[in-house]
């Protein structure tokens, strides 16, 4: 223990050297936010003011907040709760070529979008899906293959012999899903949650195709109202708009990650 | 790609939906933001004479031509939409849109459109979408760099030798960016207009649609010409031969304020743009003033190569429009929507404010207008303009001459530029639609 | 171990099926229109225009043309150099090495540095490619701090070394989603193993090496295979930043494939791009899938 002071001394060193060298672009995006005479250059602000903050959250800011919020928690949920529900029969039942077809299924996401948005919107448009809730449905359906492949890995390190345990003292099937397994990977289903919310917070290009009104659109959308016809960009907007749009979906993470510890030692003691 | 009996029930699904929906009849109309100052007073003023209610949508430029594409092919489009006027011919091609003349015929105003512009928007003859406002393009220079560099200013090229000599001496002078001439596919667009059909069009003899990228004739287009050849020479000696200008101007994150830095930081010789540089020039936050432009920049028309019986200068023009989807249910509402927001006193209003290049006489024509002593001169250059090869496939063409450039700038021979051209041509129009010269 | 048959399964079976039925149902969506693109790449299906709508089979003319016309190939070796620096090095390693490093820490430390690696994580596409050519500008920070205090003549890295910067520029984005899968994975081993080899007096590089890094072996392979494919087809940065230039420096399959089907509008010699781009790393995923297996 004691020889170990100076190694991580050093770790931490490394660390905050990295962390300096993480952040220093970020200088950027501050210095111009905060510049109400912003130009896209890294300078010191000649003044200093929020005019760029107040423009991003004026206009549709706040609908566009709420749609963001909608589109990527309901993608997240319907993904986790739909991955969960095929991911642990296909961690526990032996079915043939299971592995092979997940990864194909991987393995066909790599096809553009592009190409799979032109059918895509004429299905979405005769199911009546284009409004918000299609988004959510397009974007779960694109997830779903990373969804399944992930969830089940994590299922897959759960020990089996917990659940026999749990199964001798009489438990049902759901009751040993919702008290040994999900809890037992707990960091892997915040993981895939986070991904999918972060990918559907991110998307541009779905929400902008189906949404019939201007007040469905997202902030992703919202972002390029800083992009003027002939190239003129508005910096002070784009820097100010993307900081308000970066900063929930850093709460998201930091309110999961306080859930994310699996304790693994106290479900073991207790199985 | 899907079957016209699938179409057609689509289109009936998507009507009964929108008559599901709203009680009462109303005109929906799409439009990118940054046209909102011309065409949200006008949806104003159709509400309040018509009675009937507008659904706007507004989109970020971003992803607009897709929605568009898509939005037409699949019948969700709006009544009215505003779109580039290099898309009108496709899309009228697909039959998506509806022909403007017998619905203006009844309008007063129809008659002050430049028939050269309406061209633009038109298809077999027929216009399909008017114009919002339209440009020329010309070379600016830097004033300053030319006094260091000993040429005479006002500058007066009078062929592309001129230019490529003021380049030379503008290099020497120590100026980073002699001759910023558009090129490679990240200019998009303004690679084929602003670079290479400026050039192309001065290169040759306009007899037999010798010096374009397309036999308007015929319809066939030029896989290999000596007019293309010059051109892509002239990008050859620019780019690669005597090295007159860097390369990565063309490829900033954000090329307008790369443009407008150097200009600014006096880097910058000769750049060839378009008139609405004007409006901003090296600092759109705070334009500069009339005096302070007049006496750091300068431009000139584009002249011709030089060879015989090619034009002296040259000009192309571009846009946008606004058009009729073809399945909008009431076509004379939609087109009363149309006239509302080009209702001359609107049409002016923004067109001045915006400083834009008006696209009607009556505009044009106003002392209001004549004021400005940009405008007036550079509308001076319209007299002489064209537009694009409107005819579908445009947009195909354009991206193939984009890659020529950028090969040309990784160092590809002529010889092998035009041949990987003049093949893509083939590949995606066939034999038969294209040809070559001498 | 699992594979013995389990009553609490068994008995199940049928709600097991249920359960598994949306999803089932979401990827015969999926299924269906990836069918599309699969097809569209022996068409000459356009963008827009007549061949968007009247469209004719090809055969295998789009595939023929990715060998005999310029741009696929050379593409193809800069995807290759992207991938390989950018996620299988940088990213990959990176996420790896701070997972286990950071691991079991709860300090301050720990959290500033998930801020930072999620912070550009969360970042718009966009807003990072702007942020990163700033920063790489004559007029940016690395000039600013590393090249001109020396009296040097600032260095435009965009012109010069775009390749490199746009590499570094996604290993900046990119690095927190392995950290993360990392993280979590390390979390699912348990405390008792790493202990048991910490008192048979393994080194932490022997704990790391020996004991960790086998146990979350299928989520390394998992990893590697989705940053591949991420890699692969990742196009809003590089596009933003360079559009692919100067010339064709930084002009990867993704960046090429958008020129094709988008700018050029044939969406059949896209698709037929994209399907190439299928087979190769699905190629390179045999090799993770190898990886997967328990060694002997």
């Amino acid at each position: 223990m004691e020889s170990n002071a100076t190694t991580s001394r050093l770790t931490a060193i490394a660390l905050s050297f990295m962390a300096v060298i993480w952040v220093s672009p970020f200088s950027w995006l501050i210095l111009n936010a905060f510049n109400p005479m912003s130009t896209g250059q890294l300078e010191i602000p000649k003044s200093i003011g929020l005019d760029n903050f107040a423009l991003a959250v004026s206009g549709n800011a706040g609908r566009q907040f709420l749609n963001s919020l909608l589109i990527a928690a309901g993608t997240a949920t319907l993904s986790v709760v739909v991955g969960i529900s095929a991911a642990y029969p296909l961690s526990r039942l032996r079915i043939p070529g299971r592995n092979a077809f997940l990864w194909t299924l991987v393995l066909l996401r790599m096809l553009p979008s592009a190409g799979v948005l032109v059918p895509l919107y004429f299905a979405a448009q005769r199911g009546g899906l284009l409004n918000q809730f299609g988004v959510i449905i397009a974007l779960t359906i694109l997830n779903l293959p990373f969804t399944l492949l992930l969830l089940k890995n994590f299922f897959d390190t759960v020990p089996i012999e917990l659940e026999e345990a749990a199964y001798v003292e009489g438990a049902t099937l759901f009751q040993i899903v919702t008290r040994i397994v999900l809890p037992m990977s707990r960091a892997g289903i915040a993981v895939v949650w986070f991904f999918s919310f972060t990918g559907a917070w991110n998307e541009f290009l779905l929400p902008l195709i189906f949404s019939r009104v201007q007040d469905g659109f997202p902030m992703s959308v919202g972002l390029y109202a800083a992009f003027g016809q002939q190239g003129a960009i508005n910096y002070g907007f784009l820097t100010a708009f993307s900081i308000i749009y970066a900063a929930p979906a850093v709460g998201v993470y930091f309110l999961l990650r306080r859930n994310m510890n699996t304790g693994f030692a106290g479900v073991g003691v207790k199985g | 790609m899907l079957k016209k009996g699938f179409l057609t029930t689509v289109a009936a699904l998507s009507l009964m939906a929108t008559a599901a929906i709203p009680a009462r009849a109303e005109v929906t109309f799409m439009y990118p933001e940054w046209i909102a100052a011309l065409v949200e007073p006008g949806i104003a003023n159709f509400e309040k004479e018509s009675g009937e209610t507008v659904k706007g949508i507004k989109l970020p430029g971003q992803g607009y031509d897709q929605r568009i594409a898509l939005d037409l092919s699949a019948g969700t489009a709006a009544d009215v939409n505003v779109m580039d006027s290099f898309m009108v011919s496709e899309l009228a091609a697909a039959g998506y849109l509806e022909p403007i003349g017998p619905l203006a015929e009844k309008w007063d105003q129809y008659q002050y459109y430049l028939p050269g512009l309406l061209e633009v928007a038109s298809y077999q003859g027929q216009v399909y979408a008017l114009p919002t406002d339209t440009d020329v393009r010309m070379l600016w220079y830097d004033k300053s760099n030319f006094e260091k560099a000993g040429i005479t200013v006002p500058w007066e090229p009078k062929t592309w030798a001129d230019i490529l000599d003021a380049a030379q001496k503008l290099k020497d002078a120590g100026v980073q960016y002699p001759f910023q001439l558009p090129a490679g596919t990240k200019q998009a667009e303004a690679a084929t207009m602003q670079g290479v059909y400026m050039a192309l069009l001065g290169a040759d003899v306009p007899e037999g649609d010798r010096n374009r990228l397309l036999n308007r004739e015929t319809n066939q287009w030029i896989g290999d010409s000596p007019a293309l050849r010059r051109t892509f020479d002239l990008y050859h000696q620019v780019y690669v031969d005597k090295k007159l200008n860097p390369a990565d101007l063309n490829y900033a994150t954000d090329i307008g304020a790369a443009v407008r830095q150097s200009l600014a930081d006096d880097k910058l010789g000769i750049l060839a743009s378009g008139s609405w540089e004007d409006a901003c020039l090296w600092d759109c936050n705070t334009p500069p003033s009339r005096e302070e432009r007049d006496a750091q920049v300068g431009w000139t028309p584009w002249p011709g190569s030089g060879e015989p019986g090619a034009k002296t200068t040259t000009n192309i023009s571009g846009g946008w429009t606004i058009g009729i989807n073809s399945k909008a249910t009431d076509k004379d509402l939609a087109f009363k929507l149309v006239t509302a927001i080009f209702d001359e006193a609107n049409f002016k209003a923004w067109t001045l404010s915006t400083h834009r290049m008006a696209v009607r006489t009556d505009i044009s024509e106003s002392p209001e207008y004549m004021a400005d002593p940009f405008l007036a001169k550079a509308t001076a250059l319209a007299a002489d303009t064209t537009g694009r090869d409107t005819i579908p496939g445009y947009q195909t063409v354009s991206a193939l001459i984009q890659q020529a450039t950028s090969d040309i700038l990784d160092g590809v021979s002529v010889d092998e530029v035009v041949q990987n051209y003049h093949d893509a041509l083939v590949d995606e129009f066939g034999a038969d639609k294209v040809i070559t010269y001498e | 171990m699992k594979n013995q048959a389990n009553p609490w399964l068994t008995s199940n079976l049928l709600v097991l099926g249920l359960g598994m039925l949306p999803a089932a149902l979401l990827i015969a969506a999926l299924l269906y229109f990836t069918a599309w693109a699969f097809a569209f790449s022996f068409t000459d299906l356009a963008l827009v225009g007549t061949k968007a709508v009247d469209w004719s089979w090809v055969g295998f003319q789009n595939f023929e043309r990715l060998f005999t016309r310029r741009g696929f190939l050379e593409s193809l070796w800069t995807t290759v150099i992207f991938v390989f620096f950018s996620a299988l090095v940088g990213q990959s390693v990176l996420g790896f090495l701070l997972a286990a490093t950071l691991r079991g820490t709860a300090s301050r430390l720990k959290s500033v540095i998930e801020v930072c690696i999620m912070l550009g994580w969360l970042l718009p596409d966009i807003v990072a490619a702007f942020l990163w050519s700033a920063t790489t500008s004559q007029t940016g920070l690395i000039n600013a701090i590393f090249v001109r205090p020396f009296g040097l003549p600032p260095i435009n890295f965009i012109n010069d070394y775009a390749l490199p910067i746009v590499i570094i520029a996604n290993i900046w984005k990119g690095t927190a989603w392995s950290y993360l899968l990392f993280s979590a994975a390390l979390d699912s081993v348990s405390r008792e193993v790493v202990e048991a080899a910490k008192v048979d007096g393994a080194t932490p590089f022997q704990r790391i090496w020996l004991v960790q890094l086998p146990i979350i072996r299928p989520h390394i392979a998992t990893n590697m295979l989705f940053i591949t494919i991420w890699t692969f087809t990742y196009f809003p940065l590089i596009y933003a930043m360079t559009g692919g230039g100067p010339g064709r420096q930084t002009e990867t399959l993704a960046v090429f494939l958008y020129n094709q089907s988008f700018a050029r509008g044939n969406l059949g010699f896209g698709s037929a791009i994209s399907v190439a781009m299928l087979v190769i790393v699905g190629l390179l995923s045999l090799v993770y899938l190898r990886m997967l297996r328990e060694p002997k």
